[in-house]
């Protein structure tokens, strides 16, 4: 192929290259800076350098504005998640793809209906369990709802990626004497890391920007998630940009770092999961 | 590995158990419920009566003219996502692809919209088209006031607002579907049809789009589901209005049940919309085995 000559298509194409880039860039970049102006600045001047860097807006959208509780307890609920997810799905798909037995292609298949089931469908249900047993504004019920809604995705990412391992040291420790759950905790477990982690990174975005849930069965001040006080936020002093901007970009930070850790790992488990679908 | 014996079934079964029950629990009963609900009356008191009422909330729901309008503007969400979501994602991958300059930066920026939380993007993009927002400061400033208009009030541009939200923050995520695609292709291809006098943009409508077909078929089936789920964006940035124009099926289930208790109402919607969502499934269903076959 020819090296880099300069050819009006190739112009053309850093052209939408950058005008792409622009789009996504402008937005962001118009938050960042709004978050450290104060109002007049924001609207007078939307695109310009501030005048002075307003970094109070940070103090009172993380104290006043209780973002600093959201955010904790964003963190709590999404962690509690991904660890049960992680201990749960990985016991199943442990079973499922280890295990020669009848039921299991049916357990799967069980799982699997629920990948096609939209959380609105089934609001008014968990809206009447909850009423019923009174349980709104509880921690556990909410990450057992995330938990639930991303096991299907996660047992057959699991699933799939323990089907490839070796049997051979399985059937090795078998032989030796060992008991199911040290096969599973010694030799399957270590080995499905990689199918972990990547299940895990997404099981964090999906707690952490759900809003669905939280804004129906929390309202709690205290216990909110980021992504509802967020909201609440807004919905409290609407007019003080600057600390909104600052909460915005506080909320999308964990995500942002996230991604940047683990670019790899994300872009690969989405076309992944993509094209298993 | 063979199960043998029947201690060895039990622990088997106590390993699927969690994962089951709580599945079970908090999405399969919800999901019958769902079906039971649709077909009741109940205004979401813990403890009052739940009476049958057959089809009625269904019969009512497509009577209600708020219902079709929020499906119009459903089927538009849906049409223009597809006509914006994969194409310019296509244009995205295969310019990055290859020896770009600064492709890892571009294919970040384009990215990261997707991992961040939709009530956060709605909120920002609030902030830009708001009567007084940045958008319209810009317009003034350069003097095109006359375009300035408040455009999630206006009824003529709300809508289309939402929607450009929509592609914007999900493009990314079909670009990076499509750049793992553009990577099964082997490089011999474009060489062979280089050698052979093919221009690029021949290559791209003969070779590309051709072998990435499967692909992009399921880009555009994903697309369809995602954009019938679409919920976050449109009650951040609208909540339905002005005066319901804005509603989407999700949204205006949200209403139904949780705003007016009609809870029978709110579930027949959303029986609705696991229909449609299960239609689109079958079709990717029906698509991708026609892809193994050939």
């Amino acid at each position: 192929m020819k090296k880099n000559k300069i050819t009006p298509l190739s112009v053309l194409k850093y052209l939408f290259l950058i005008l792409m880039a622009a789009m996504f860039i402008m937005p962001l970049l118009f938050t960042l800076l709004s978050s450290v102006k104060d109002n007049r600045e924001i609207f007078s001047n939307p695109f310009g350098l501030p005048e002075v860097f307003r970094f109070d807006n940070y103090v009172t959208a993380w104290q006043d504005a209780n973002m600093s509780q959201y955010f904790l307890n964003s963190i709590l609920i999404s962690l509690a998640t991904i660890v049960l997810l992680a201990l749960f799905c990985s016991m199943a798909a442990f079973i499922i793809s280890r295990f020669e037995f009848k039921a299991s292609k049916w357990v799967m298949v069980f799982f699997l209906i629920g990948m096609m089931v939209p959380m609105h469908t089934i609001l008014v249900p968990v809206a009447y369990i909850i009423g019923m047993f009174n349980l709104k504004n509880n921690l556990v019920v909410l990450v057992l709802l995330y938990v639930a809604f991303n096991i299907p995705f996660s047992v057959m990412v699991l699933a799939n990626f323990m089907k490839g391992i070796s049997k051979s040291l399985e059937e090795a420790a078998i032989i030796d004497g060992a008991s199911y759950f040290r096969i599973y905790w010694n030799v399957a477990l270590p080995l499905t890391v990689p199918a972990i982690s990547t299940i895990s990174i997404f099981n964090f975005l999906g707690a952490w920007n759900n809003v669905l849930f939280p804004l129906l069965f929390i309202n709690d001040q205290k216990l909110k998630p980021i992504s509802l006080g967020l909201l609440n936020f807004n919905g409290e002093r609407g007019s003080q940009y600057g600390p909104l901007m600052a909460a915005i970009a506080i909320t999308v930070f964990i995500p942002l770092v996230i991604y940047l850790l683990f670019q790899e790992k994300v872009e690969g488990g989405l076309a992944a999961g993509a094209v298993k679908e | 590995m063979k199960i043998r014996s029947s201690k060895a079934k039990w622990i088997a079964v106590c390993f699927v158990l969690p994962a089951l029950i709580i599945y079970t629990v908090f999405q399969i009963i919800p999901l019958i419920g769902a079906f039971y609900f649709s077909l009741s009356d109940w205004n979401g008191l813990a403890g009052s009566p739940i009476t049958f009422v057959g089809l009625d909330n269904f019969k009512r729901i497509f009577e209600d003219a708020g219902f079709i309008l929020s499906l119009k503007n459903m089927a538009k969400m849906v049409i223009l996502s597809v006509l914006f979501h994969t194409p310019i994602a296509l244009l995205m991958a295969v310019a990055i692809q290859g020896k770009t300059k600064g492709a890892k930066f571009f294919k970040a920026v384009y990215f990261v919209p997707t991992v961040f939380p939709l009530t956060a993007v709605g909120l920002l993009w609030y902030f830009i088209f708001m009567p007084n927002g940045s958008l319209n400061t810009i317009l003034t400033n350069i003097g095109l006031e006359k375009l300035a208009v408040p455009w999630l009030v206006e009824n003529a541009t709300a809508m289309n607002t939402i929607i450009f939200v929509n592609i914007w923050a999900g493009v990314g995520y079909y670009m990076v579907i499509l750049l793992a695609g553009l990577t099964t292709i082997s490089t011999d291809v474009y060489e062979a049809a280089a050698i052979d006098g093919a221009t690029p943009v021949k290559r791209f409508f003969y070779i590309t789009v051709p072998l990435l077909k499967p692909i992009i078929k399921m880009c555009i089936l994903m697309d369809i589901i995602g954009s019938v789920k679409v919920f976050d964006l449109v009650f951040v940035m609208t909540e339905g209005g002005p005066n319901g124009l804005t509603n989407l099926p999700t949204t205006l289930m949200y209403q139904e049940a949780f705003k007016y208790d009609h809870y029978g109402v709110g579930s027949a919607i959303g029986i609705i919309i696991l229909l449609i969502c299960l239609a689109g499934t079958i079709l990717s269903e029906v698509v991708t085995s026609k892809k193994e076959e050939s």
